[in-house]
């Protein structure tokens, strides 16, 4: 069983290698095809460079927005106020007993 | 209209929180007790005032409402502010730490100054009332930005420029704060007028502190 996978693999290992010589000359364009890519390749940069100046963009406007105080920190403040005088006010009630 | 850190010369630095520690202790032994629940409202009100934004032009400004606070708790509102602007550098980043003394003397100082003046000039009629209101309202920004003209001046800035800049740029606040302010005073007058009891006249009885 396990020679005859051996064999097996080792067959269709030599089937690719051998193949490939032929597949990949046929694949490689001729001079014009090299151009065409390049004019493709060339559009394809600038449109991923307006891409990436757009998100650069929303990052900035994004960490602008972080800075800016949001509901918790408002609510957190309130909750400070209240919570200190409500501690101020209780001292003062325990000297009034005392 | 805050200052930021590092832009004050150490001695100013200094002595400012230590004359805003001196007033802050002075405010918080005129409190009574009875005041402190009236106190609690106002520093919140004053802490998140800072985030209603007016638009100006391409900046915008926000509210400060120094002179509403100084009006309804008179020789209390330098503790309500020192704990407000404290608040605010802390969760807003507005101004910094170490800059905490001279804002609280640039919002505190005319706070107590309009609430003088409220309590002064504030007669018995409640459109009376309303109106040296709204004027003490709208002149506490003013005399804030004043103030800040002055801290600044110890920096090596130019007192009049930065005077007519901080002037200039608040002009829709207090015109604002003078109707929010005329607006409230109004309303309490109507339906809690022993709010605006004179605060700075009544003799110094139970204060806690």
């Amino acid at each position: 069983m396990k020679v005859s996978q051996k064999a097996l693999i080792v067959g269709i290992l030599w089937v690719c290698l051998a193949g490939l010589p032929g597949i990949l000359p046929a694949q490689t364009p001729p001079e014009e095809g090299f151009r065409e890519i390049a004019t493709l390749l060339k559009e394809q940069n600038n449109k991923l460079s307006g891409d990436l100046r757009r998100i650069q963009r929303e990052i900035a406007a994004l960490r602008a927005d972080l800075d800016k105080p949001g509901f918790k920190e408002v609510f957190a403040g309130i909750g400070y106020i209240f919570g200190l005088f409500g501690v101020a006010a209780f001292v003062a009630s325990r000297r009034k007993e005392k | 209209m805050h200052i930021s850190d590092g832009v004050l010369p150490l001695s100013v630095t200094v002595g400012s929180y230590v004359a805003g520690a001196a007033l802050a202790a002075w405010s918080a032994r005129r409190t009574r007790n009875e005041e402190l629940p009236k106190l609690a409202v106002m520093t919140a009100a004053f802490f998140v005032a800072s985030l209603v934004h007016v638009p100006f032009g391409p900046t915008s400004v926000h509210l400060l409402i120094p002179g509403l606070t100084g009006a309804l708790l008179g020789s209390s509102a330098f503790l309500s502010i020192g704990l407000g602007l404290l608040l605010q550098s802390f969760l807003f980043q507005f101004g910094g730490l170490t800059a905490l003394g001279a804002n609280a003397l640039m919002m505190g100082l005319p706070a107590l100054m309009c609430g003088w003046f409220f309590q002064r000039y504030k007669g018995h009629t409640r459109v009376r009332q309303a109106v040296v209101g709204g004027v003490a309202g709208a002149s506490g920004s003013a005399l804030a930005a004043i103030f800040l003209a002055i801290l600044l001046v110890t920096g090596g800035e130019d007192f009049f420029g930065v005077a007519k800049i901080a002037l200039l740029a608040h002009v829709p606040v207090f015109i604002i704060e003078g109707i929010v302010s005329a607006f409230t005073i109004g309303f309490l007058a109507r339906v809690k007028p022993e709010l605006l009891k004179p605060l700075f006249m009544r003799p110094q009885k139970g204060s806690h502190g």
